[in-house]
């Protein structure tokens, strides 16, 4: 191989080398991180919410009459959803997974301030609450109904019982979430909730929350003014079932304005628009990028073989081969390109270790960075396969010409 | 050594054929020292190309140490150009970007050659024309008659069967076109032989034998020997 004198002839001409070798590395961090938040992105939005999302939606509304009961409308709304066809359960809550807004508290296992806590959604809900939400209860038992209370909006009392994920438990008891069961946690420092059951997984509201898998359910109804209904139907029944719930309603009674019935889909939809709106931006930059270091890579590789035409003739006179001629500006290119990708490797680190600090995001993964290198290898190789052909092509007889 | 019967060179395009070699034929023995002349435009570039093979012919045979070079494919062309042939430029074609030794390292790469060989050859060679001991120095820090000389000890690194060199002198200023020529004049002693392309009359007449081309065909042969006796004549006459 012609390594050493390829390197001894690039150290003579080092300037075109280092700008494609420094668009190399510059095109690897920006791609690799690129890729690396792509996929990060792309695997918060595969999380699954722990909820059933496909036959569920989430009615809203305000009661705005002089008699609007919230109470009594509440119930007798429930009841009518539930005794609808092709409803499997209906439940009055504050939020659901993805909505992007709902409650917060920190919980702990000991009373006080001083107590380490651990920051949770809360969902109030009543004994259909698993049941609508579709969440799998794996340990101890539901809520009763005797056990639901009404909440107004400014109250900080708390009911005595709580559903929690098995995220939670594994946070506040040590990754022992088994032992969560039949304990008791504190609310607002010194309130207590016996842990009466533990659910598989349901995330909270926000989606880009790092504790988004830690949520308590409650047993209440709320008295907010109005009331969004989480309401789970049969399996291909959502979607007429939201037109005729949401017009049922309002025949029902008057005294109030719906706001809103969204599906589960359309929510999930809604949540991930600015992850999928980034991820978009984001692969548009890799291809641009692709796309303008490849070229950069032709045309540093075509004028560097005009520029050596009469070299390549006289290479091809002393003995090269047509190969010959196409390994040396492959061996060429491939050194540029190693010099660039090694480079490239420390950019991206650094980078990401900027990103990290500022977007909160996680360490890349090692393996991003050979494979980030070898895609670059690649593209650097392709590249310059054409002009290197095209230099093969460069006849011996060249070397004889004296223009 | 070289032996061309009848050798055909046309160059076609769209609207014109140009004959650039007509039923050329030409012998060189082992050991001869050649020298071919003619105007611009006669055929001499296009002779050299042909007999360095780096060009194809269209009509004729070509034998170069006993190989019909004819049937030949590419691979096989640069092979046996690597092996038998040594090139000698009129502008040197030096790599400029490479020193001394890689310069004359560049034909003997593409032999499967080892590096201890190579090494020992390289030295050889630039020790021949006397700049062993600037091999690590790049050719524009050589003047032109040093650079033909590299191109003289890449050309003879490779040990090749016959040396053609394409008016090495060209470039060269006369004292410097003097120590080339000498220089060529000591490796056809040691046995090596050499094609020379020039328009230089007097140089020709250095070498035992001269070929005129004219027009795509060789118009006359002069030998040495034929020359120094026609100047004895002259000189008894006068």
């Amino acid at each position: 191989m012609e390594i050493k004198p390829i390197l001894s002839a690039l150290s003579r001409n080092k300037t075109g080398a280092l700008l494609i070798a420094l668009q190399i590395a510059l095109t690897m961090t920006i791609i690799v991180n690129s890729v690396f938040m792509i996929q990060h992105r792309q695997g918060q939005m595969d999380r699954e919410s722990g909820i059933n999302e496909a036959d569920t939606f989430i009615l809203s509304y305000m009661g705005f009459a002089e008699d609007y009961n919230e109470k009594t409308q509440l119930i007798e709304d429930l009841n009518f959803i539930r005794e609808l066809p092709g409803v499997v359960d209906a439940v009055q809550t504050n939020s659901a997974p993805l909505t992007g807004g709902g409650w917060s508290m920190s919980l702990a296992t000991e009373t006080g301030p001083d107590a380490d806590d651990v920051g949770t959604a809360i969902y109030f809900v009543d004994d259909h609450g698993v049941n609508a939400f579709g969440v799998n209860l794996i340990a101890g038992r539901n809520f009763t109904a005797d056990e639901i209370i009404w909440r107004e909006r400014t109250s900080t009392k708390w009911p005595g019982q709580g559903v929690i994920t098995k995220a939670l438990a594994a946070d506040l008891f040590e990754d022992d979430w088994q032992s969560a069961l039949g304990k008791t946690v504190y609310i607002s420092e010194t309130q207590p909730i016996n842990i009466v059951g533990i659910i598989d997984k349901m995330q909270a509201p926000w989606n880009g929350w790092s504790g988004v898998e830690r949520t308590l359910l409650v047993p209440s109804y709320t008295e907010f003014g109005g009331a969004r209904i989480f309401i789970r139907t049969e399996p291909g029944e959502r979607d007429r079932l939201m037109t005729e719930i949401e017009e049922q309603l309002v025949a029902n009674y008057k005294g109030r304005l719906i706001r809103r019935v969204r599906s589960m889909e359309e929510v999930r939809t809604d949540s991930y628009r600015s992850h999928n709106g980034m991820n978009t931006i984001l692969k548009t930059l890799i291809i641009c990028l692709t796309v303008v270091t490849a070229l950069g890579i032709v045309g540093l590789a075509s004028f560097s073989v005009n520029r050596r035409k009469k070299q390549i003739g006289t290479r091809r006179a002393l003995g090269a081969r047509k190969l010959d001629i196409l390994r040396y500006f492959m061996v060429e290119n491939f050194l540029i390109t190693t010099f660039g990708v090694v480079l490239g490797a420390v950019m991206t680190i650094g980078l990401n270790m900027v990103l990290v600090d500022m977007l909160d995001l996680p360490k890349i993964d090692w393996y991003y960075i050979p494979a980030g290198m070898a895609v670059l290898w690649f593209i650097g190789l392709m590249a310059v396969f054409g002009p290197a052909k095209k230099a093969c092509q460069i006849s011996p007889a060249l070397a004889t010409r004296s223009v | 050594m070289l032996k061309m019967n009848n050798i055909k060179k046309v160059f076609r395009t769209e609207v014109v054929e140009t004959h650039a070699l007509r039923d050329f034929s030409l012998n060189v023995d082992e050991g001869e020292f050649v020298a071919v002349t003619g105007p611009s435009g006669s055929g001499k570039t296009t002779f050299l190309n042909i007999a360095g093979l780096l060009e194809t012919f269209t009509g004729g045979e070509y034998f170069l140490d006993g190989v019909d070079v004819k049937g030949l494919n590419d691979n096989q062309r640069s092979k046996l150009r690597n092996e038998k042939i040594g090139f000698i430029f009129q502008s040197f074609n030096l790599i400029p970007d490479l020193n001394l030794f890689d310069n004359v390292d560049v034909p003997l790469r593409y032999r499967a050659m080892n590096a201890k060989e190579r090494k020992e050859r390289i030295e050889n060679a630039l020790e021949t024309v006397g700049l062993a001991n600037r091999m690590k120095h790049i050719p524009s820090q050589l003047s032109g008659g040093q650079q033909q000389r590299v191109a003289i000890a890449r050309a003879l690194a490779g040990s090749p069967r016959f040396l053609l060199a394409d008016e090495p002198t060209g470039n060269l200023d006369s004292e410097m076109a003097e120590s080339v020529m000498s220089l060529l004049e000591d490796i056809n002693q040691k046995g090596t032989t050499i094609i020379m392309v020039t328009h230089d009359p007097k140089l020709a007449l250095r070498t035992p034998r001269s070929i005129a081309v004219k027009d795509g065909l060789v118009s006359e042969v002069v030998r040495k020997e034929a020359v120094s006796e026609a100047n004895e004549n002259v000189a008894a006459f006068a």
